[in-house]
């Protein structure tokens, strides 16, 4: 994932690449996800968050749907 | 702790305390441990998602998320040590991490533009920025390298 300084740059670089624009992220939404994933990463009990778990945190910041989703078929069938 | 844990927490503590990414042969040595047990433990580290071993030789590390074993586009500064992280994500993992401030210099994706992201007391300080992910979730660690 990439940062920019804006949508439009977001635009010009998928442009570039023949790529879709996916969903954007905000700067509170990411660090909440840096919280989330790694605020004990230097601890023994530290762990990447299981599928079903990994849902249930993008749906709390407000990111939902198939991109989301670490299982979806949609995705996944082609990855 | 069994044999996993103790190696992943040789390896994060070596990498919070210089930003460097110890060697198989570096982790064996300060656990007395032999360097294959190490390696060993590195692959099943991977398997967990904890740990990129460097392609081509699997005993030395491209990633401990959200720390690089090498050098990235995403500097990150915390309590005198620099840092590099994966991502942006990991840019932002780093303090997370560490419990401690940071300052993160990247660059637009699409313009090269450098860019400063900052946290300060235990928060991202809002910056003008958007954060694009190409990838979608599901694929994420079918090349993570690229994710």
């Amino acid at each position: 994932m990439l940062l920019f300084r804006s949508e439009e740059n977001v635009s010009a670089w998928c442009r570039e690449r023949s790529l879709p624009r996916q969903p954007l992220v905000t700067l509170d939404q990411l660090w909440h996800l840096a919280l989330t994933w790694y605020e004990n990463r230097l601890t023994v009990e530290s762990r990447r968050p299981a599928a079903s778990e990994m849902v249930s945190i993008f749906a709390s910041i407000g990111l939902t749907g198939p991109f989301w989703d670490p299982n979806a078929d949609a995705w996944a069938s082609t990855g | 702790m069994d044999l996993d844990d103790t190696v992943k927490l040789e390896i994060y503590g070596r990498l919070a305390l210089s930003g460097t990414a110890p060697t198989a042969t570096d982790v064996a040595h300060a656990l007395a441990l032999a360097p294959d047990e190490v390696t060993a433990a590195f692959a099943r580290l991977h398997q967990r998602r904890l740990l990129v071993p460097e392609p081509g030789d699997p005993s030395r590390i491209r990633m401990a998320p959200p720390f690089s074993g090498v050098e990235t586009p995403f500097r990150v500064q915390a309590g005198g040590t620099t840092y590099f992280a994966n991502c942006v994500w990991d840019a932002l993992g780093i303090p997370a991490a560490l419990h401690r401030d940071a300052a993160v210099d990247a660059r637009d994706g699409h313009t090269g533009e450098p860019m400063r992201l900052e946290v300060k007391h235990g928060a991202a300080v809002p910056t003008p920025c958007v954060i694009h992910f190409a990838v979608p979730a599901a694929r994420w660690w079918t090349d993570i390298v690229y994710t």
